[in-house]
């Protein structure tokens, strides 16, 4: 065979394919259209303009990457709240444990998916962080 | 013992046993709520219903049915089951459903059932409780809302502490547990009502939120307080110390601790805490290193008899022993001494000449077999609670009789029938004696006394000691003096108990030797129930008087070292754990001696007022860092290992010790196990133990008693002037020494110094509660808050010794009773 025919044929097929539609999804021009089931980033719920969290550590409990941590503390009315509320989504492998464990339906895991950063530090998902946005 | 059928399994079980003990014997677990092994059956949860096949099959509670013969018992039969279930849905019909915020969760009877039980819904409506919240004090916080009524906290206050601060109140629905009048709370924390409840309505305010009851590891440890040896279960998290845990079967005391061992476990991880050893450089200490720290000491060290050494009896016995060792063999001193110097005199002296042995002849699980107890001083409940606790429950289920003698009245004192002599201070040695003259007079002497060697030389010595002379200056009457001899004297078993400390000066080797005297004329040593008991201040007191760290064959002992340190004949002063400056009597004194030693090295947990004054400070563990072992003051032997990992920066005395042989050029041993069996194979009493048979339980170290008498000495009573009262110094209720200061559940209650007055002083005086006084006495003067009481004489002022900020050793010297002058 004339060895220059794969090379034509190869560049008849890419050819072929830069007319055709795209099978995959353009990201990040396109956006994918994410299920309400998703399981990405964590968001706190917030109810009377504070966090619905009671700091019960059924969350870093039930964790099995133990990738939570929750310190508790005693607001002003004696009441039980999470000082600290942090998520190490280094290690967090988006089980959803947590969530299911909650017994007030603080927590919830949202759309979000983008959760690349530059720095290890940034990964740690602080309380201000995971607050729902009202 | 009976014998009888549950769950179609054949069983025994004692007499007096109840089906729910039996069943608990024979591992059969019958769920409950309001039953504690501490405790008299109550029957008030209902939880334990099982059926008896002799009583037609009705459902009766098994906590408070008797055992008996040919009984059979079923515990679980649908019907059962059905009927718990309903208990259940009753209860958390009121309670409410916020396990996720109460601290009880993991650790509630009420959860576990609920969860057992698989009760998920509930057949009845009713509205929540909306009892107010009691926030009030700083350590037991009440939420009445999630209480199931099963009076274990009432019961056990009452039983056992003998406070009484909770009760029933209210009827029918409205039902709680309150105190008086609905008040808030203000008793004497000692948090045994929050140990026993079963929910999470009384709970430990210092560990709120702190963490959850699964997340935390469980390490059995000896409290570090008291000479007691209560058992601690302490809980742990992130190497911290959280809590204290409750466990029902652990220790004599069967998991009942005080204030201090359940709220005072905060110095552990103190951010006070010393963190590096420091050296002091151009007259500053600044931190440095183990290395130059450890090569600077050791070089002052190989001074010989100019060294000398104060250990605190809150080291272990490897450590002493250790210790010891050291400044014999490698540093060749003789001069070292523990507890002030007098406060082991009552054994070291006392006990060892009456009794040929230097521990107490009886044990605290003798108090609850005798039948009469003679306190000397009512200070014995606040020096030693839980021995207190034994004391309450000896009298009050027991029957056992008691009778007190003492110079102010007490919590002992309000048990039913308790007989409190109060006499003038200082006249307690005399009145002992005139108790012993009554009984020789009354010719109540044991057949067993004559042989004993010295009764000729006591008979006659006692011969000033009559009981009309000595009512006179003790201020009480002759009959009430003889009486107490007659009952002592014709009680079956009888049993002496008396506080030892650095407060107690008085209570020294001549008050042993004339208690010791009582028990051998009437022969009541030896045997259960009877004895003479003396109770050591400090977690291992006798263990430091076991290990011999005291001066013997000519050493100087603390008085002594204090004085050489002031007359330049101690150059070196090496202070492990002590803390002089506030605990030791005369403070200036100490403050001179400290000043003009060349070199003071203090090894401390904390940066003591005496470790301020250092010229080198080593930081060391707390007994929860550190493996070795405590003896408790009826030599129980027990081994404590660490709960939590020390700090790099850190060290143990020991390994102190150990590195400092090794810089002097000796062998040290490599491990705390090792030192303790040299411990076992030299000192009586210990042979046979080791590390690994005493991690369950401790092992007792048998005391061989060899009865001498010893005669009394004429003794100068305490004068007393016009205008002048009779301070005595002691030990405040929520404390234990010094260390105490740093537990932040003493400081709640008790933050700082106070003089104890009468109601009639206080009045004469007009000083009321709270004023700040000026106590002067000959050596100084001083400002302290007043506190008036009901339990002072008049004419007699106590002030407790153990704070830094208000050292009572600035107006007291040392002597059992001293007079001061109180202007408002």
């Amino acid at each position: 065979m004339n060895p220059i025919t794969p090379i034509i044929n190869g560049m008849a097929i890419t050819l072929k394919h830069m007319f055709m539609k795209p099978v995959t999804l353009q990201y990040p021009d396109e956006r994918p259209k994410v299920a309400e089931r998703f399981r990405g980033l964590h968001g706190l719920k917030v109810s009377h303009s504070k966090a619905k969290c009671v700091a019960c550590y059924l969350c870093p409990t039930v964790c099995p990457a133990k990738c939570i941590t929750v310190e508790a503390g005693e607001d002003a009315n004696h009441d039980k709240y999470a000082t600290v509320y942090e998520i190490d989504m280094l290690r967090c492998i988006f089980c959803g444990y947590c969530v299911e464990a909650c017994p007030v339906d603080a927590l919830k895991m949202t759309g979000e998916f983008e959760l690349a950063n530059y720095s290890r530090q940034d990964f740690i998902y602080s309380k201000e962080r995971l607050l729902e946005k009202q | 013992m009976v014998n009888l059928t549950i769950d179609d399994k054949q069983v025994t079980a004692p007499k007096t046993a109840t089906i729910y003990e039996a069943a608990k014997i024979n591992g059969i677990n019958i769920p409950i709520l309001c039953h504690d092994k501490k405790l008299k059956p109550f029957g008030a949860c209902r939880m334990c219903l099982v059926e008896v096949e002799q009583m037609k099959g009705r459902q009766i509670p098994a906590c408070t049915t008797p055992a008996t013969e040919g009984m059979i018992i079923r515990t679980s039969t649908p019907d059962i089951i059905k009927a718990r279930k309903m208990v259940l849905e009753l209860l958390l019909l009121n309670h409410p459903l916020d396990c996720p915020v109460c601290d009880k969760s993991g650790d509630c009877d009420l959860q576990n059932l609920t969860y057992e039980y698989k009760v998920n819904s509930n057949r009845f409506t009713d509205e929540k409780f909306n009892h107010e919240i009691d926030y009030n004090n700083p350590l037991i916080e009440r939420d009445m809302n999630r209480c199931v009524l099963c009076g274990k906290c009432a019961r056990i206050c009452d039983e056992i502490v003998s406070f009484g601060a909770l009760t029933f109140i209210d009827r029918g629905i409205d039902t709680k547990i309150g105190c008086e009048f609905d008040d808030p709370l203000n008793c004497e924390f000692c948090g045994s009502c929050i140990s026993v409840c079963p929910v999470g309505a009384l709970l430990a305010r210092p560990f709120k939120h702190k963490a959850r009851f699964w997340a935390m590891t469980k390490h059995t440890s000896v409290c570090g307080y008291c000479g007691t040896g209560c058992n601690v279960t302490l809980g742990v998290k992130d190497n911290k110390v959280l809590t204290t845990i409750y466990d029902e079967e652990q220790g004599f005391h069967k998991g009942q601790l005080c204030v201090r061992g359940r709220f005072g476990y905060q110095f552990i991880n103190s951010a006070q805490r010393l963190s590096k050893p420091l050296v002091r450089k151009n007259g500053v200490l600044s931190e440095s290193t183990w290395d130059e720290a450890l090569e600077i000491v050791a070089g002052r060290l190989k001074g010989g008899s100019n060294v000398a050494a104060l250990a605190t009896p809150r080291l272990t016995n490897e450590e002493l022993s250790l210790f010891k060792t050291m400044l014999l063999e490698n540093v060749g001193t003789k001069n070292f001494d523990h507890a002030a110097g007098y406060a082991h005199a009552a054994l070291t002296e006392g006990f060892a000449r009456s009794f040929g042995a230097t521990a107490s002849s009886a044990s605290i699980l003798d108090i609850q077999k005798s039948d009469f107890l003679l306190v000397i001083k009512t200070d014995a409940y606040e020096t030693h609670p839980v021995v207190g606790f034994e004391i309450n429950m000896a009298v009050k289920n027991k029957g056992v009789k008691l009778s007190i003698l003492s110079d102010k009245r007490g919590k002992l004192s309000k048990l039913p029938d308790a007989k409190t002599l109060v006499h003038r201070p200082g006249s307690e040695i005399a009145l002992l004696n005139s108790i012993a003259k009554t009984i020789l007079d009354e010719k109540m002497v044991d057949a067993s006394a004559a042989a004993v060697a010295g009764y000729a030389e006591l008979e006659k010595a006692l011969s000033g000691f009559s009981a009309e002379a000595i009512a006179e200056q003790s201020g009480l009457n002759a009959a009430d003096i003889k009486k107490l001899a007659s009952e002592y004297a014709s009680s079956e078993k009888a049993l002496i108990i008396f506080p030892t400390g650095q407060a107690y000066t008085g209570h020294n080797a001549v008050l042993a030797s004339a208690l010791a005297n009582l028990a051998i004329i009437t022969g009541k040593y030896g045997k259960e129930g009877c004895g003479v008991l003396c109770l050591s201040e400090k977690n291992n007191s006798q263990g430091a008087v076991d290990m011999g760290f005291y001066p013997q064959d000519g050493g100087l002992n603390s008085v002594q070292i204090l004085d050489a340190c002031i007359n330049g004949t101690v150059k070196t002063l090496f202070v492990a754990g002590e803390n002089p400056l506030v605990s030791y009597p005369d403070r200036n004194k100490v403050k001179a001696a400290l000043d003009a030693v060349e070199f003071l090295v203090v090894s401390e947990l904390f940066l003591t007022e005496t470790a301020a004054m250092a010229d080198v400070v080593l930081p060391v563990c707390s007994y929860a860092e550190k493996e070795g072992t405590f003896t408790s003051t009826d030599r129980r032997v027990q081994f404590i290992k660490p709960a939590i990992r020390k700090s790099v920066q850190i060290k143990t005395d020991f390994e102190i010790f150990s590195d400092l042989i090794t810089r002097l050029g000796g062998q040290p041993p490599l491990r705390p196990a090792l030192q303790f069996e040299e411990i076992a194979a030299n000192t009586p009493g210990y042979l046979g133990m080791n590390h690994v048979s005493l991690q369950k339980n401790g092992a007792f170290a048998p005391v061989i008693t060899i009865p001498a008498f010893v005669a009394p000495q004429a003794l100068t009573p305490v004068v007393s002037e016009t205008g002048k009262l009779a301070l005595v110094t002691g030990s405040a209720l929520y404390h234990s020494g010094t260390l105490s200061q740093y537990g932040e559940g003493p400081m709640h209650v008790c933050p700082e110094g106070y003089i104890e007055l009468s109601r009639s002083d206080a009045s004469a005086y007009k000083i009321a509660e709270n004023d700040l006084c000026t106590v002067s006495s000959a050596t100084g003067s001083m400002q302290l808050k007043a506190k008036i009481s009901l339990r002072m004489p008049a004419g007699v002022v106590f002030a407790p010794y153990h704070f830094s900020a208000t050292p009572i050793n600035s107006i007291w010297s040392g002597a059992p009773v001293t007079l001061v002058t109180l202007v408002k």
